[in-house]
């Protein structure tokens, strides 16, 4: 465990020193997501100018249910995306042999190779609009729930983590991956949307199948309405079985990987 | 004429070959924009179950928009051409086009063509899945003069998506990564081309001022004329910009060209 963590801390420390190699590189991408995180609130925004509720959600308790969605995201940024898009490049190009020939554990080492700054950085900002929001609701959660909160926004990072894994494994089967990791993207809108708006067929496929309502909606109702144990169990349950389920498709798909010939 | 038309039909025929390698890709990103889909009928049904017209239009007709919108995107949108052509030049393939009697932007945009082709057929399997589950809900236009418009403004479009990339690409001469430019101009480009939602929900001011942008002939002029957002004379209005600015962007691609191989060295052999 401690070698895995001196493993993580020597990449992180070679990301921080490439970032400040190329600092226009990290202004634009901190604008980029910056950016991308205006448009999602935007897309609020404009709704409510036309409407009062959604699924019964007023518009700073959506504020805050996106808050959180984008949240998670920006932690995924910060810690894997980077990685975890140019596994989806090296396993193409056969550069994955690279990462076959460490001595420790594979999925690991890919993903957690680089560390995004830009992303953390804009975790900041998507912690303002979570607070902010939380402040035009009046709310006032306990130690607890801040706790609580914290907890579930990491049951959240692995899913999307896991998700991702599964989505960039896809490359194993096919020739590239390229333009695939937008799927991930696809799915993760679902996040933004709350729970009570999922009816009949979506609610089987997006709320039970697969997790990505659970993962803002839980934390979020920790901040709106105080400990739920029902969103906690729910949350913690599709942690665990996501992330087997991500390494088991990994492994699977590595079993396929044939390298790349010169 | 001909035998310009004769190299360009095989650089075409090349792109078509090429993408349906990668058909796989583009029917798995076909296969997940019906959970985009499922987004906006989710996020825009429970915001209509409190009003009945949203901008003075029904359910219906947005669920019409979103719908349109996603198939215009796999028949006129660009989708990783400003990538492929950075890739050329950072690699020096693009050395082979300085040397020989062939259009870049021509090649480039014949195999874009070709791809859209590909692309477009695919999006027709999911569309297969989803038109039949929302048909209750789908309504279109009847005016004739929409159908007829449709296809100048999505082939206009079409080049207005495709030089947008061009530019994205022909950085490559100036800065060695474009990813995050390109990123950035998604934003852009899904916010004020309409992706988000129907630009005429916004303010009044921002939407007469977006109208000036190429964004918005990106995909929501030939959405907005299909779906019956926008009439006759702004239709009319509408392509006199369009025209305008695909011819400011070709302006621009072929400047970004001769100034971009001014800087540009051909190493190795």
């Amino acid at each position: 465990m401690t070698k895995y963590f001196q493993i993580w801390l020597a990449s992180a420390r070679y990301s921080i020193t490439r970032t400040l190699m190329f600092r226009f590189d990290f202004f634009l991408w901190a604008l980029v997501e910056l950016f991308w995180m205006g448009v999602n609130l935007l897309l609020i925004s404009v709704i409510y100018e036309h409407t009062d509720s959604i699924a019964g959600w007023s518009k700073y308790e959506m504020l805050l249910l996106v808050g959180t969605s984008l949240l998670v995201q920006r932690f995924l940024m910060g810690f894997f995306w980077s990685s975890l898009f140019e596994m989806g490049r090296n396993i193409k190009s056969g550069a994955f042999d690279f990462f076959l020939a460490q001595p420790g554990n594979i999925l690991f080492m890919a993903s957690t190779r680089k560390l995004d700054l830009d992303g953390l950085c804009n975790s900041l900002v998507a912690m303002g609009v979570v607070a902010y929001a939380a402040h035009r609701l009046n709310l006032h959660p306990s130690a607890l729930d801040l706790l609580l909160y914290a907890v579930m926004i990491f049951c959240g990072l692995i899913i999307h983590y896991s998700m991702l894994v599964m989505t960039i494994s896809l490359a194993f089967w096919i020739t590239s991956a390229q333009g695939i990791e937008g799927s991930y993207f696809t799915l993760a809108e679902f996040s933004r949307l709350p729970r009570e708006a999922f009816k009949g067929i979506a609610s089987v496929l997006f709320v039970w199948l697969l997790p990505v309502v659970v993962v803002s909606n839980a934390p979020a109702q920790i901040l709106l309405h105080g400990f739920q144990p029902a969103w906690v169990i729910a949350l913690v349950a599709a942690t665990l079985a996501w992330f087997a389920t991500a390494v088991f498709v990994f492994h699977r798909g590595l079993r396929r990987y044939a390298s790349a010939s010169s | 004429m001909f035998p310009a038309f004769a190299k360009y039909r095989q650089s075409f025929l090349i792109g078509l070959q090429s993408n349906l390698v990668y058909r796989m890709n583009f029917a798995v990103r076909g296969f997940f924009s019906l959970f985009h889909l499922a987004v906006v009928f989710i996020l825009w049904g429970a915001a209509y179950s409190h009003s009945e017209s949203i901008g003075g239009f029904s359910f219906g007709q947005t669920l019409t928009y979103f719908l349109v919108m996603l198939v215009m995107q796999f028949f006129v949108g660009a989708f990783n051409e400003d990538y492929q052509i950075s890739e050329e030049i950072r690699s020096g393939l693009i050395n082979q086009f300085i040397l020989k009697p062939i259009n870049y932007f021509s090649y480039r945009f014949s195999i874009f063509l070709a791809a859209r082709l590909v692309t477009g057929a695919l999006i027709l399997i999911p569309l297969l899945v989803a038109v039949p589950l929302l048909k209750d809900y789908l309504t279109l236009p009847t005016e004739a003069w929409r159908y007829l418009l449709l296809a100048p403004a999505m082939m206009l479009s079409a080049l207005i998506q495709f030089s947008i990339a061009y530019c994205f690409g022909m950085l490559t001469f100036w800065f060695l990564e474009i990813q995050g430019f390109v990123i950035l101009s998604m934003a852009i480009e899904s916010l004020l081309g309409g992706q988000m939602f129907p630009l005429d929900l916004l303010p009044t001011w921002i939407f007469n001022a977006a109208k000036f942008l190429p964004f918005y002939y990106q995909t929501y002029f030939p959405t907005a004329i299909l779906t019956g957002r926008i009439e006759f004379a702004a239709t009319i209005q509408g392509f006199g910009i369009q025209v305008l600015w695909v011819l400011v962007l070709l302006g621009v691609n072929q400047l970004l060209w001769t100034r971009g191989l001014r800087r540009h060295t051909a190493v190795g052999g």
